[in-house]
């Protein structure tokens, strides 16, 4: 293949392989409530989604999972590719099965990961080429490759292989080039794809923090008409009030009858101001990663149960909370306090466990609230309970401004 | 109170069936294994795997667990109050009332201390490193904490030092442990005294036999039966050979192994000589080296899976490439959680990534299979067929677990088999499972060196490039 393409004619159409059934609009934000309908069962939206990076999450089970009401979860096709392998997954019959989940999965494409763990790996036309880890031959990622190892996954959603840097990248030439070309490669991507009966392939708005380039992004991605549509490229460092501003142009010219992901955003707060943006699904490993070193989610903010603070408090994590951790013993939960989660985080893998269910549970669970104030029409009254409990002392700025900019005033 | 009963005529140093019954606590059917804790859990087993997926109800726990912090701070369990027949302990660990809880000093297997005990104090090892816990101080943790059954400590000498334990020192062990005995009983009396008749489950005590021959503890065991018996509700043994050492007159009390078996082999010959019930570490060490357990009792006939010339290994080596693409289950009919939702492949993968999943799955198999084991073992003793079955074991399976192949998650301090007393103190900071085990578990790790171009190539990740 040459370095650069012509233009060329348009991919096949695409097929779906989900409904999106919109239920409510906050009438003063951008905020929706929907339900996803996927391969494997009804997802509610807005929605946040756990990350199995190797098709486990953390020492829990997938029984666990759905016990934590998770109907959606992620799993890393870089690390699938390398373990167990494509030829395995495929004798396996996919990632589902592998895993024992019943639920729905999300994979990315697995060039993110290797443009940022693999040093030299280096982006041209035909795809990420980079040096193999163990005897520095010369390798190379395709759009072809991605899709066909996210083909034997049999993930319900896909992503496109997009050309990524970073969003804070000050060459606005190879930011433009980079969009053409996760445009191009999306292309391929629809051309290769196997399974679009079964898989639902997502194309990814690139661009930077560059809005003209989103807005020409959205506009080609638009047209190639995948089932959903991802935000890529903003969970690099880049300012909030960028992301926001970044997040609110996209969404203002996207179809509102498709999904719309933000890709690795998965602060709290991030999530309450990007659905009042008009953002529907989330990922991110923090709540997972912060878990095993002992930090629990609750409503102002984290805990760290290793703080000596906790070594007499018997109370559980979050008084409000109904994950099977906090849950007392007589409504059927394991009534963990805090004083014990000190006694055994970074000492039983239990701890981690225990601490990795509460903090999935509460994502999720922020997630149903919000839906639930959208349905009922009260969303900016829940973002004001929430930012007010969060920031008692007040919002932060970009959070003010991003919810200013929809009509939501939070002190 | 406690309560143990055997069913039908015993036998000395025979296999026997008994029921143990504590008010408000599941029944056990002996012989039987106890949970084995860490810090309040088993191993990777949080509590509602344990509920759901486990038939454990039974927990040992070591006081030195829980007592890291010295005076003036206080342990935290001590500030839970007993009430309603609860162990304070209990629900700080946020085990069910119903659990039937075991004390002892010490956790099992013990870390070897750098020190030896005195009169007055027990060598332990906490979280924070090596101290010494007055004898005083775990009678009144006792009577505080209110556990189903407190062992009585043993003024214990390491199994390799045993053989060639002076005189003396043999002495000094069945002084101290009698003296302990009897400060203990002491205490229990005190307690009951205070409760009066209330009807809630005072405190029940184990007492040890000391392991060492018979001669060596004839004085501590004439006081065991002229002084305590009636006293106390149970014994401890450290040795097989103690089994062969008890008093006639106490014959029917529950007799609770901490023993160490090394396998099943081991396991059953205890048995055979009328053990009762067992702490097992073996079980939680096969799941730390990824070996799913995979024996049953009594074996299935020979010429099945050989004609008896070649013996079948005790567990699955999960690590084995072989399971990389096999949905086949651990174990081949196990009922279990893992067993049934997942699948050798899975196993595979998940330890090959390091994922903790891998020893929470194989963990609950394990329990899954010992709990069939000993239902087997007393199915078979009911029948009169135990002896015939115990011989058929030992010619259908392997003597030995299997050799580990691979590390599972990283030693842990408390797992060190300090060589003895004159050793410099090892600083248990490799309790820290979690640390230790934090590089493994690293959220996006770079591809192993050992995965060449071929490999990723092999594995969907693109492909080596020829221009
Ligand atoms: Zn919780
Ligand atoms: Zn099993």
């Amino acid at each position: 293949m040459a370095a650069e393409q012509p233009p060329h004619q348009m991919p096949r159409p695409m097929l779906s392989a989900l409904r999106f059934d919109l239920l409510a609009k906050c009438s003063t934000t951008k905020a929706r409530a929907a339900i996803l309908h996927l391969p494997h069962g009804p997802v509610p939206l807005p929605i946040f989604m756990p990350v199995a990076t190797q098709a486990s999450l953390k020492g829990i089970t997938p029984e666990q999972l759905a016990d934590q009401n998770c109907k959606l979860c992620l799993n890393n096709t870089y690390h699938l590719g390398l373990k167990p392998g494509q030829a395995v997954l495929d004798k396996i019959g996919g990632a589902h099965k592998l895993q024992g989940w019943e639920g729905n999965i999300l994979t990315d494409s697995g060039g993110f990961q290797m443009v940022s763990l693999l040093k030299l790996a280096k982006v041209t036309e035909e795809g990420v080429r980079f040096l193999s880890p163990h005897d520095g031959t010369p390798m190379l990622l395709t759009p072809e490759h991605s899709i066909s190892l996210q083909n034997s996954i049999g993930s319900d959603i896909i992503m496109q292989l997009d050309d990524v840097i970073a969003t804070t990248s000050p060459d606005d030439e190879r930011m433009t080039e980079a969009m053409r070309r996760s445009v191009r490669w999306l292309d391929r991507c629809i051309e290769a794809h196997k399974k679009p009966e079964s898989q639902n392939l997502f194309c990814i708005i690139q661009g930077g923090l560059n809005l003209k380039l989103r807005r020409e992004c959205c506009g080609e991605m638009v047209k190639r008409d995948t089932p959903g549509i991802a935000i890529g490229g903003l969970s690099g460092g880049e300012e909030k009030d960028a992301y926001c501003k970044v997040v609110n142009e996209c969404t203002g010219l996207l179809p509102e009858r498709k999904p719309r992901y933000v890709m690795g955003v998965g602060y709290p707060e991030d999530l309450v101001v990007s659905i009042a943006l008009g953002a529907d699904m989330f990922d991110c490993v923090w709540p997972t990663r912060t878990a095993r070193f002992g930090n629990a989610i609750v409503p102002s903010g984290t805990l760290n149960l290793r703080n000596a603070v906790y070594a007499n408090d018997f109370t559980s994590i979050d008084k409000d909370c109904k994950c099977t951790t906090c849950r007392s013993q007589s409504e059927g939960g394991l009534g963990i306090t805090r004083a014990y989660l000190h006694h055994i985080v970074a000492k039983e893998t239990v701890g981690a466990h225990l601490l990795t269910m509460h903090n999935v549970f509460y994502q999720l669970d922020l997630m149903r609230r919000a839906r639930e104030a959208i349905l009922e029409d009260r969303y900016p009254d829940f973002v004001k309970e929430f930012f007010e409990r969060l920031y008692p002392g007040g919002a932060p700025e970009w959070a003010k401004e991003a919810l200013g900019s929809v009509g939501v005033v939070v002190p | 109170m406690l309560t143990f009963t055997l069913a039908g005529a015993s036998q000395r140093l025979a296999p026997r069936l008994g029921t143990l019954i504590a008010k408000g606590r599941t029944p056990i059917q002996t012989p039987h294994y106890i949970g084995n804790t860490s810090r309040g859990v088993i191993p990777h087993i949080t509590h509602d795997n344990q509920r759901k997926h486990t038939a454990i109800r039974s927990l040992y726990m070591g006081l030195e667990d829980f007592i890291e912090k010295l005076p003036p701070r206080k342990p935290p369990i001590y500030d839970i109050p007993y009430e309603n027949d609860i162990s304070p302990l209990k629900v700080f660990a946020s085990h069910p009332p119903s659990t039937l809880l075991i004390l002892s000093p010490r956790r099992f297997p013990p870390v070897e201390t750098p020190t030896a005990n005195t009169n007055t104090t027990l060598s332990i090892c906490t979280s924070v490193g090596f101290r010494s816990l007055p004898i005083s101080q775990y009678i009144d943790a006792t009577a505080k904490l209110h556990p189903d059954i407190v062992i009585s400590p043993c003024d214990f000498v390491p199994p390799a030092a045993k053989q060639n334990a002076s005189v003396k020192r043999v002495e000094k062990m069945s002084d101290r442990t009698a003296v302990w005995l009897r400060d203990m009983l002491a205490m229990k009396k005190e307690v009951r005294e205070e409760q009066g008749s209330g009807g809630n489950n005072g405190i029940s005590v184990f007492a040890p036999i000391l392991p060492v021959e018979g001669e060596r503890q004839r004085y501590y065991l004439d006081q065991l039966v002229e002084d305590f018996k009636g006293e106390v509700s149970g014994l401890v043994l450290y040795d097989c050979g103690s089994l062969g050492e008890i008093p006639e007159s106490l014959e029917e009390l529950p007799r609770l192994m901490l023993s160490d078996p090394a396998n099943p082999r081991e396991l059953l010959q205890q048995i055979s000589l009328g053990a009762d019930m067992f702490v097992l570490p073996f079980v939680s060490l096969a799941t730390d080296a990824g070996i799913a357990l995979g024996f049953v009792f009594p074996p299935p006939l020979l010429g099945k899976d050989g004609n008896g010339s070649t013996r079948v290994p005790l567990g699955l080596d999960t690590w084995n490439e072989e399971n990389a693409t096999d949905v086949g289950s651990l174990q081949e009919g196990c009922q279990c959680y893992a067993c049934v939702k997942h699948h050798k492949a899975y196993l595979h993968h998940l330890l090959s990534a390091k994922e903790m999943l891998a020893w929470v799955l194989i963990q609950i198999h394990n329990h899954y299979v010992m709990d069939q084991f000993f239902a087997g073992v007393r199915s078979s003793i009911a029948n009169g067929t135990f002896e015939e079955d115990r011989q058929a074991f030992e010619r259908y399976y392997e003597a030995e677990m299997s050799e580990k192949t691979n590390q599972g998650p990283r030693v842990r301090g408390y797992q060190f088999k300090s060589k003895g007393g004159g050793e410099p103190k090892k600083n248990p900071k490799g309790y820290n499972k979690l640390d230790d085990m934090a590089e493994s578990l690293a959220e996006a790790p770079v591809p192993s060196p050992s995965v060449d171009a071929g490999d990723l190539e092999e594995h969907g990740l693109g492909q080596v490039s020829k221009s």
